[in-house]
């Protein structure tokens, strides 16, 4: 089995964490990432929800021992053929590497907040998304934001709304949004935040205290309703009409700051794949396990593994485990052939 | 040329005349009907139109183009158009032909129907004469016509791609029955007087028939069987006629003049949209326009030929379902042959249905009173974005810096928000609802003083322009108003190298015709690539508010397929003057970047 290969697609935290356990079971993975820098999302965000450690810190144990993992970046992979049990993999640095199983772990795309166009994105200086927010954390700079009085978060954008076809959750954004909003909070202990929600899906471990914090110690403030449209006043200050649905009632407010909770959408490359390799897709755009329940690290095509948000959104622990075990699978079918 | 039978009858006649008494008798009793469900004033003017010669001569004239020649359809489609006049206008060609044969040689038989169909079983030609002979080949050339026409239908329930059609009606039973023994009459008619050439004289259609099966056709017994056979293909065809498609050959003489007439539809179906929903003949030109197509292949049954069908079978959970999905971007009227006013029948259907909740127009006032706009400083130009174009900002930042570039004092009618139009609920068949709307509308356009209204959403266009009466006020388009002031020189526009599609919303193409300004200011800041399906043709993007159940998952479908036909021709950038076509072909579009008119402009000054 030690002269078998792997190609895992991917270098974000599922792929690492799944080169990771494969090499400490004696085996040599391929890690191809199609960016510059191992890492994906992790790179851009600043802390990790619900014990606010800084997502570097996880990132570089990640990275810290890579001691038998091939790993490339700029390697975005253009074609996989199969020959017999043969997995080729074509990557655009110009190698074609031979895999007898190759993982999937091309993560998630956040959603493109310039489409819901009632919310200003791209058109109003001050409306940012969740990604952006990140960024300030990080740099500490953002041209927009200069002691905000009021500050408005946007739940579910570009998720749970049928009128973009995407009615599905994307698990991760409300916890985001209170962490975020906690983190202003402390930044501008002055301003006023509201978290402009559908549901509030606390389901995580820690997370109903974070929502509980965020209310009594923090004094966000949550309004049940979706804000449907974003105007820019004389002084680039937002107007925002939104509905209160506890309140039945529509409301209006002055913004600062808009920031919208974009969610987890499909890679736009997930069909070309999906096709090339002949493994099948939910009706969601993500890829689909062989079965719901027990080979879930396993596509519709043998030899060919998921792990990790390509299979839909996931926390990042979730995904860590299932990065795991997709390593766990892919060293059983190894031994099998 | 003489009579060969004294009697001047026979009894193969009689499936004939039972068909032809049966289709008279039917159109007779349903015309009295239809004039009872049209009202008195309607009546009055429908009857005084056939009076007017002017009238008389347009409807003439329609009957010949529209019924026997089909000029529309040619010019749509040559070869569709062919295979329908040919049938059309041939067999109008031979009943008239037999007429005058019957009058020339045996006046005294005029008064019988069937004399003048079957006029060459009953008549012996003895020696030649110059005008039976011509008469002979002017019927048998139209048969020539018919036959070639029906080859023609026959081959296009093959290889529908050959007259261009993508789809085209799929018929029902009794449309079958109809089909089929329309098809057997020439054949059968070709046959029959095959029999009868060599007695009856005939010409170069009949003659040779006759002497290449000679043997066949001199047996006497096969004589009458073919007959039959001819007459029995005819009485059929009439027998199912009233049950069929084939109801829009007698339907279209009534709607012609009805339409003359200028009548409109009021009810959904009765009256004149009765007419109309008889006179569809299912051709499926429809149904190739229809945006739903794009959706699925099961959409394509919401076409308005299957909206005709499913009301003349009075089945009123389809014909709802079909009205409550259509998007209502107007193409299928635009391209029909026999201008069914399917938008009208869909929008009565929709307020046909109850509609109990109790509507809270309390609001209202504080719009009209809270002096957004007041007399105090009244101004020359008022700007209503509508609710549409506060969905997308882009819009009315863009014209306010437009109007703000070209210096027009002007100012904002819904800065806060705003009263809706109306057109949705015209749309959704609440027209009275709509009412209270456009009362409140009008009273702020009104006491703000303004001369001219802009609008930038073409569904609350379309609304000023239809429902409302603006007295003193101009209601333009953001486009033709821009269109208006690069033209004076008022608004600067660098020609800037983009290539620009631009897509023709349907409210404001079909639904006002506004083809030209928008692409007279477009072209102006960049070059404009042709489309292969633009203007009156132009497929709507989707998001139209007409639809009241299609699902976005269909709507996208639609908004991809009409992206497709919109960067066919690969240009930089699609550009649309419509604040919902704006964002529906935005989320639809990967690569090719999706502007609104305004936004390109702003960018070129």
């Amino acid at each position: 089995m030690i002269n078998k290969n792997i190609v895992i697609v991917g270098g974000g935290p599922a792929g690492l964490e799944a080169a990771r356990t494969l090499r400490n079971a004696g085996l040599t993975p391929i890690l191809l990432e199609g960016s510059d820098r191992l890492g994906g999302h992790l790179l851009e965000w600043d802390s990790l929800f619900p014990s606010n450690q800084k997502a570097s810190e996880v990132l570089e144990s990640l990275t810290a021992d890579l001691e038998g993992i091939k790993w490339f970046t700029n390697s975005k992979v253009e074609e996989i053929s199969r020959i017999k049990d043969i997995y080729l993999v074509r990557t655009s640095s110009g190698y074609t590497f031979q895999a007898n199983a190759v993982l999937l772990t091309t993560g998630f795309s956040l959603f493109n907040a310039t489409l819901k166009q009632e919310l200003g994105y791209g058109i109003y200086d001050r409306v940012i998304t969740n990604a952006d927010m990140e960024r300030y954390f990080a740099t500490g700079e953002h041209p927009c934001i200069h002691e905000p009085k009021t500050i408005g978060f946007v739940h579910c954008v570009g998720s749970r709304d049928e009128k973009i076809c995407n009615r599905a959750c994307s698990k991760v954004c409300c916890a985001t949004a209170i962490k975020q909003a906690c983190h202003i909070k402390e930044k501008f202990p002055l301003a006023q935040v509201y978290c402009f929600y559908m549901d509030l899906r606390m389901f995580g471990r820690g997370w109903e205290d974070m929502y509980y914090n965020a209310q009594t110690k923090y004094g966000i403030r949550f309004v049940r309703g979706r804000v449907c449209e974003v105007s820019e006043g004389m002084d680039a200050t937002l107007n925002i009409k939104a509905e209160d649905t506890l309140l039945g009632k529509p409301i209006r407010m002055k913004m600062d700051l808009l920031v919208l909770m974009s969610g987890i959408r499909p890679r736009k490359d997930t069909e070309d794949i999906a096709s090339n390799l002949h493994i099948e897709l939910g009706t969601d755009g993500f890829y689909s396990p062989r079965d719901p329940f027990i080979r879930t690290n396993e596509s519709s095509n043998e030899g060919i593994f998921l792990a990790g948000t390509c299979t839909g959104p996931a926390t990042l622990p979730e995904t860590f485990s299932s990065a795991r075990s997709a390593a766990a699978r892919i060293i059983e079918y190894l031994e099998s052939k | 040329m003489r009579e060969r039978l004294l009697s001047g009858f026979d009894p193969f006649v009689l499936p004939f005349m039972i068909g032809m008494c049966f289709v008279l008798l039917y159109c007779l009793v349903a015309f009295v009907r239809l004039m009872g469900q049209l009202s008195r004033k309607e009546r009055r003017r429908f009857f005084r139109s056939l009076f007017i010669p002017k009238n008389i001569a347009r409807n003439v004239r329609d009957i010949f183009c529209d019924c026997l020649l089909h000029v529309k359809l040619w010019k749509r489609n040559p070869r569709l158009g062919y295979m329908h006049s040919s049938i059309a206008f041939g067999w109008f060609m031979i009943i008239l032909l037999g007429h005058i044969e019957t009058f020339l040689f045996v006046p005294h038989r005029a008064g019988l129907f069937y004399y003048p169909i079957f006029f060459r079983y009953f008549m012996v030609m003895e020696g030649t004469e110059l005008k039976g002979s011509l008469l002979f080949f002017l019927m048998d050339f139209f048969l020539a016509v018919i036959l070639s026409g029906i080859a023609l239908a026959v081959y296009k329930r093959i290889h529908r791609a050959f007259f261009g059609m993508r789809r085209t009606t799929r018929l029902s039973l009794i449309d079958l029955i109809g089909l089929y023994s329309l098809w057997a009459i020439f054949p059968l008619r070709w046959i029959a007087e095959g029999f009868t050439a060599n007695v009856a004289g005939g010409s170069f259609m009949t003659i040779p028939i006759n002497w290449l099966l000679r043997s066949f056709m001199s047996n006497p017994e096969n004589i009458t069987a073919a007959w039959w056979a001819y007459s029995i293909a005819l009485g059929t065809f009439m027998c199912v006629l009233p049950y069929s498609r084939y109801m829009h050959i007698p339907a279209e003489m009534i709607l012609i003049p009805m339409r003359n007439a200028g009548l409109k539809v009021r009810a959904a179906r009765r009256g004149f949209a009765l007419v109309q929903i008889k006179s569809c003949p299912g051709c499926g030109v429809c149904i190739d326009a229809c945006p739903m197509g794009l959706a699925g292949k099961k959409n394509s049954m919401d076409a308005s030929a299957y909206l005709a069908r499913q009301i003349r079978r009075n089945n009123q959970k389809n014909y709802r379902d079909i009205a409550d999905k259509c998007l209502m971007c107007g193409k299928c009227k635009a391209v029909c042959q026999v201008q069914f006013d399917s938008i009208s029948v869909r929008r009565l259907i929709r307020e046909a249905v109850p509609y109990k909740l109790a509507h809270d127009y309390s609001y209202l006032s504080s719009y009209v009173e809270s002096g957004a706009v007041s007399a105090e400083n009244p101004v020359e130009v008022l700007y209503y974005a509508g609710c549409m174009s506060a969905q997308t900002p882009v819009i009315p930042r863009s014209v306010q810096r437009l109007l703000d570039t070209a210096n027009i004092s002007y100012k904002l009618m819904d800065p806060d928000g705003s009263i809706c139009c109306g057109r949705p609920l015209i749309l959704a068949g609440r027209s009275s609802q709509a009412r209270e709307l456009i009362r409140s509308n009008t009273r702020i356009i009104h006491s703000s003083g303004c001369k001219i209204l802009i609008v930038s959403c073409p569904i609350c266009y379309r609304m000023f322009r239809e429902e409302y009466k603006l007295k003193g006020v101009q209601v333009l388009h953001y486009t033709e108003y821009f269109d208006m002031l690069i033209k004076e020189g008022r608004l600067a526009v660098r020609q800037g190298e983009e290539r620009i599609a631009y897509h023709d919303p349907c409210e404001l193409g079909r639904g006002c015709g506004i083809y030209n300004a928008p692409r007279r200011a477009l072209s102006a800041a960049g070059s404009l690539v042709p489309v292969p399906k633009e203007k009156v043709e132009s497929i709507c993007c989707g998001g139209s508010l007409g639809s009241l159940t299609l699902s976005y998952q269909e709507r996208s479908r639609i908004a991809v397929g009409s992206l497709k036909n919109l960067t066919a021709n690969g240009p930089d950038l699609v550009v649309t003057a419509c604040p919902l076509c704006l964002k529906t072909l935005a989320d639809a579009s990967d690569s090719t970047p999706v502007k609104d008119f305004a936004q390109v402009l702003c960018e070129h000054t």
